[in-house]
């Protein structure tokens, strides 16, 4: 479990999603890297019930993450976060007159996993109602877990294969109260794929020609 | 730093049901002794478990309905290891001939953010309190031998006063629904233990 940095790559001029994901992998796969299996992120939503008319429905997300299999991941955005085993999502269904299940805003990122020294190199094609909607590309530098110590060695790395897509220090690790030298949890990496996969559903939005 | 297996069966509603079957009873505080060891005598050969938690009830109250209610504990001896979240549902209502209470359950672990992240959701907390004693086993039944402490200051588990001059025991066995034969074998562990203690079906609802 080391630091971990979300960003999105923005699909390449005249080229599909799926193109622009094979010259990625192609990147890395130049510099040496060693392809090491799959990976999945998902995130669903849940619409608060019963709130008092006027009030905005809070939104809960409920995040998985194949590096973790066991384990489930709530947020709320900007607010508190919880991990927890498998069973919440057991435990989600009983509560469905309470917080309803929003089934269409279901975004996932899947993609395949790359090993490059100490680095883990995740391109995922993000997806929503089976529909390709761009790209993530997650780096994980396993040997520190200070952001502030490696984030010189990571930003360094990723411009060798992102080039100018390469994105500045996460909002996550520079709004902690301890600045760049607390330890990172696996929330910081769930709350980085939820701004991504926010961002994505609402460039969706503006993309569809008034059809939802 | 191998890829974790990618091919756990997804969670689905209905696909984990698991009962919780129950049976309670008490002891007064002179009886302890006794009892526990006649439970050390009849139950699995293992040193018993002393245990100190923290119990947190929490209640969502919706627009119509019973509130929503979960329980968080948490371990006292054991502060760093992860909370314990609690869902019981209705008691199933059965044949009346079925030895113990039956009820859906729900367990999840939790991180510590736990309390928060409920408050955050809507629930808020009804009441507290402190349960210390002791778990047997024996198979796959529990028995929990437990002093329940009301929690004078909220969230001050050091001060505390306990409710009864008894312990409360309860027998239960977690098992996925439709294995009857589960009530029966708690019902002949349960003989053994008679005139000591009697353990029997309570119903919540009576007590409401």
């Amino acid at each position: 479990m080391g630091v971990t940095c979300v960003c999105q790559v923005p699909v390449a001029e005249g080229k599909s999603v799926q193109q622009t994901v094979d010259m990625l992998h192609k990147k890395l796969e130049q510099l040496g890297a060693v392809k090491q299996g799959n990976f999945w992120v998902d995130c669903e939503t849940y619409h608060a019930t019963g709130n008092a008319t006027g009030q905005p429905s809070k939104l809960l997300y409920v995040m998985h993450n194949s590096e973790t299999p066991l384990s489930s991941m709530a947020l709320f955005e900007g607010g508190p976060g919880l991990t927890a085993d498998a069973n919440f999502d057991v435990l989600m269904v009983k509560l469905k007159s309470h917080f309803q299940n929003a089934k269409g805003h279901k975004v996932e990122s899947r993609g395949t996993r790359y090993r490059y020294c100490d680095f883990l190199v995740k391109i995922g094609t993000i997806a929503m109602s089976s529909s390709a909607r761009g790209i993530s590309v997650e780096v994980e530098y396993c040997a520190c877990v200070i952001p502030g110590d490696c984030w010189n060695l990571m930003k360094e790395f990723m411009q060798s294969f992102l080039g100018s897509s390469t994105p500045e220090l996460p909002t996550v690790f520079t709004s902690k109260a301890e600045g760049l030298y607390a330890p990172v949890d696996c929330m910081d990496t769930m709350s980085q794929y939820l701004e991504l996969f926010g961002k994505v559903r609402k460039q969706q939005v503006m993309q569809g020609t008034g059809v939802r | 730093m191998e890829a974790p297996p990618v091919t756990v069966m997804p969670v689905t509603g209905g696909a984990i049901n698991m009962m919780e079957y129950l049976l309670q009873g008490s002891v007064l505080d002179q009886a302890l002794e006794s009892l526990l060891h006649r439970l050390r005598g009849l139950c699995d050969n293992m040193e018993p478990e002393s245990f100190a938690d923290h119990e947190l009830v929490f209640l969502l109250k919706g627009q119509q309905g019973n509130p929503f209610m979960l329980r968080a504990r948490r371990s006292l001896l054991h502060p760093t290891a992860p909370w314990h979240l609690r869902y019981l549902g209705q008691p199933e209502v059965g044949d009346k001939s079925r030895h113990a209470l039956v009820r859906n359950c729900v367990d999840v672990a939790a991180s510590h953010s736990l309390p928060e992240f409920l408050n955050e959701m809507g629930f808020r907390m009804d009441h507290e309190f402190v349960a210390k004693g002791q778990v047997f086993r024996k198979g796959a039944m529990k028995v929990v031998v437990s002093k329940l402490l009301r929690v004078l200051a909220s969230g001050n588990t050091e001060n505390t006063e306990p409710l009864s001059l008894s312990y409360l025991v309860e027998l239960s066995v977690l098992a996925p629904a439709g294995q009857d034969t589960v009530s029966e074998d708690m019902r002949s562990f349960a003989e053994q233990l008679k005139p000591l203690l009697h353990l029997e079906k309570i119903d919540p609802k009576r007590l409401m």
